[in-house]
Order: C-alpha cells, then structure tokens, then sequence
C-alpha cells in the first residue's frame, strides 16, 4: 500500500491529472467569483479566515483547489526527489537540476501563499493632513504633509505623503509615502489606497502584513533561474 | 492613423506575398514607436495599442521561424492573417490617451506588462505552429511549438513574478483575487500542464498540438474576455 502511494505521488500521470483538475476548480471560480458579491470582502482579511466564514457553496472550488495544491506539492516534492536520485549518475546533472530548482521554486511561492493567507493583515483608515491615527503597538502615525500635483489637463501627475511615527512621545521615523514606495515600520506596510485634495486634504491608508511576500520573492526567483538555465541547456544540447 | 492602416494593408497583401508582411512588420514597429513618442510613456495600455503590439510581437517572432516554415508556402498566410486580424480589432479600438496615474510609473510595471504580452505573442505563435502541423504532420513543426510555448511560459511566468513586485510595491500585496488574477492562474497553469504532458511520449505530436492550440483560447479570454466581459481593477 505505502509502495502504492509512493508510485502514486512519483507518477508524471498524477501531475498532469491534478493539474487538469485544478484548472477545472478555478474554472468553476472564474464563474463563481463575479457572480457572488460575497467575494468582493476576499482581500479584507487573511484568506484562510475569510474562507472559513463563508457558505461551502460559494468556496467548494476554493477548498477544492487547495486539496489540489496539498497533493500537487506531495507529488512534485516525491518526483523531483525521485528524479535526482534516478539520474544522479548521468553526465548532463545541470539539466536534470534546473526543472528540479524551478519545482522548488513552485514550492516556496505555495509557501508564501500559505504564510499570507493564514497570517496576513489589512486595516484601513481615512486620515486628513496634520491628524493622526494610533497603531496596534500603541505608536502615532501623524501624516504631516500630503503633497498632490496635477498637470496642465487636470490629471493627477504625482503625489507624496510625508509621515512621522511618534513612540512614547519621540519621533522615531520620518517618512514619505509616494507612488509605489511605501512606508514601512516593523514590518508593517503604509500605503496610499486613495487621496483626496477638495475641500481638505485626506488619505486613505491601507496598513498590510503580507509575511509571505519574501517567500513569494525567493521561490520566484529560483523559478526564473530553473527556467531560464533550462532553456539555454536545451538549446546548448539541441545545437 | 495613417501608418496603422497601411500596416493593415500591408498584412493583407501579406496574405499572398511574403514580403508584404514584413513590410507591414515595419510600419506597424515605426507606428508603435511614433505612439510611445506621441504619448511619452510606452504605448501599452488599452485595447488600441495592446492589440497593436501583440500583432507586430507575433509576426518578429515569427521571423525566428521562418527557415523551417519556408517549406510550407502558405505559412506566411496563416501568419498574416493573423496579424492583420489583431490590427483591425486595434483598429476599431478606442485608444487609451491619457498619461499614466502615479502608480503605473515604474519599471516593474512596464516589464510586467511587455512580457506579459510577448508570451502570447509566443502563444499565438505556437497555435499557429499547431495548426500548420496537424496539417502537414511534421515533428519539426510540432518541435517548434514546444519551443514556443516553453520561451512563452517563462516570459509568462516572468511577467506574472514582475506584477506581484510591482503590486506588493503599489498595494501592499503580490497576489488579488480578482478575475484578471484568477484566469492568468489558470493560464499558466494549462501551460504548466502542457509542457509536463509532453514530456510523455504518447502526448508528443497531435495531443500536445491540440492542447497548444487550445491554449491560445485561454489566453485570449485572459486578454480579451476578462477585460471587456468582466469588472476588474486590472483591465487591459
């Protein structure tokens, strides 16, 4: 029985069908999704407690694909192991590795799904020019400054929020938060949602943990070094 | 305008000669750079200028091909049609004038965007190539769809790994669960699929054919469908 499993797990078969299966799941998502407005709160809280409090006839296919990912993870661990140790011996390893670093690539970013799905945080707060709002561990974020510019033609041309951060009555930081640089303070991520210049100057802020976001970063770059070695193995050998 | 009509005309004459459709190659590369000049920034939002560069994409990468697709005579047809079909719809597409909002000013954005479409273009390619061999059964086309779809998905999976830095940076977050989102997943997942089939030997030749072809479908409702069909934050 357990040699069984492992053939199963080991088995190029079993990737193919899972992965057949699990674009039938998303598929039924993709016509699930748009049309429940249950899902428009997905990105409010972490994944693993959204899906949690909602009716197993909106998420089957949800939980169905994360079944899917478990044994796509089971079966790409037990193959690729499977792989190195039947073709350890053979004289092109660098091509016998490179699928190899690209599946563990795979793997850190299910990972980093995982990790941000059961541990991520959002939170949401307006917030005009010179206020301030209280953070979880008890620091003042006061926005100082919001800076917007238009152009000629009346559209948003740039903007920049500058911040302090106030512990037990000292300035600790000073940042600004501007297009696609945010302000990050004990891990936590300051992001302008939205801005607002009539008739007072506010922001929306949007305060994330993402803790899967490095995983994220490292399994895709082991991912594109997998597949770019792959590639270039290849047309080396088929020259 | 002007340029992008003679494009058109040349992809059809390029329906009956060749050169007609590298001609239109031409035309179509000074209109996108003359857009990118008039604009300012690179000229890849909107369906206008999206579909324009996923036409020009498909018939440069097709020039990767061309020795081997030189024996089949009518490969060029296949091609053009192609290419003028994707300019017409251009063609009949609003263009997306107004400068870029803050957030979409950066490299990250801009190489997420360009591979994401290079891949299909290298997908289109590949159904092309599909199509040209279950006519004339010739491993080597079939070979070269592999090739296609392999270069695809890892500018695929590339532009996917650019978007979620680009999205951490802007909103806090690598991954949404919104359609776009949702059907890129199961885009690269049917081409993880097709690339593990072939390595069987029985899925080799007509199977993995039809599968590249079909996932050509997927990616134009990824592209096409999903933006115009469905509400989502990442339209075109």
């Amino acid at each position: 029985m357990i040699k069984q499993a492992i053939n199963f797990f080991i088995s190029l078969k079993t990737a193919i069908w899972l992965l057949c299966l699990l674009i039938v799941m998303l598929l039924a998502g993709a016509v699930i999704m748009p049309a429940n407005e249950e899902f428009q709160s997905i990105h409010s809280v972490p994944m693993l407690e959204w899906i949690n409090e909602q009716p197993l006839g909106l998420t089957w296919w949800l939980w169905s694909s994360i079944g899917l990912l478990s044994l796509l993870t089971a079966n790409t661990l037990f193959c690729s192991i499977d792989s190195i140790i039947k073709k350890r011996k053979v004289t092109q390893w660098l091509l016998i590795l490179s699928p190899q670093i690209i599946h563990i690539g795979f793997l850190f970013i299910l990972l980093a799904h995982l990790f941000s799905s059961a541990q991520g945080f959002k939170g949401y707060s307006a917030v005009a020019e010179g206020t301030a709002l209280e953070l979880k561990d008890k620091t003042i974020l006061h926005i100082k400054n919001i800076r917007i510019s238009f152009d000629n033609k009346g559209y948003l041309s740039d903007w920049a929020v500058d911040a302090e951060y106030i512990a037990d009555g000292k300035t600790v930081k000073q940042d600004s938060i501007m297009p696609n640089k945010p302000s990050i303070y004990k891990g936590l991520g300051v992001y302008v949602k939205d801005l607002r210049a009539y008739p007072e100057k506010m922001v929306l802020l949007e305060l994330s943990r993402e803790p899967g976001a490095v995983w994220a970063l490292i399994g895709g770059i082991l991912f594109m070094i997998g597949t770019i070695m792959l590639i270039i193995l290849k047309w080396k050998r088929d020259k | 305008m002007l340029t992008a009509y003679a494009t058109l005309l040349c992809y059809l004459l390029g329906l009956w000669k060749r050169p007609a459709l590298y001609l239109g190659l031409l035309t179509q590369i000074s209109y996108i750079i003359s857009r990118g000049l008039e604009l300012e920034r690179l000229p890849l939002v909107g369906p206008h200028d999206t579909l324009t560069f996923l036409s020009a994409s498909i018939v440069a990468f097709s020039i990767a091909f061309r020795k081997p697709l030189n024996a089949y005579l009518y490969s060029h047809t296949v091609i053009a049609a192609t290419a003028a079909v994707f300019t017409a719809l251009a063609l009949f597409s609003k263009q997306h004038n107004a400068p870029l909002p803050p957030v979409l000013k950066i490299i990250w954005f801009e190489l997420h965007v360009v591979l994401a479409f290079l891949s299909y273009a290298l997908f289109g390619l590949a159904a092309i190539l599909g199509f040209l061999y279950l006519k004339e059964k010739d491993n080597l086309i079939e070979g070269l769809q592999y090739r296609s779809i392999l270069i695809g998905y890892c500018f695929f999976s590339l532009s996917m790994i650019f978007g979620g830095i680009w999205a951490y940076l802007a909103w806090g977050t690598y991954w949404l669960w919104t359609p776009k989102e949702l059907w890129t997943t199961i885009l690269w997942i049917f081409y993880s699929m097709y690339l593990h089939a072939r390595l069987r030997q029985e899925w080799m030749g007509r199977p993995s054919a039809i599968i590249g072809i079909s996932g050509f479908a997927v990616v134009l409702f990824t592209y096409l469908g999903v933006s115009l069909l469905m509400k989502s934050s990442h339209a075109f």
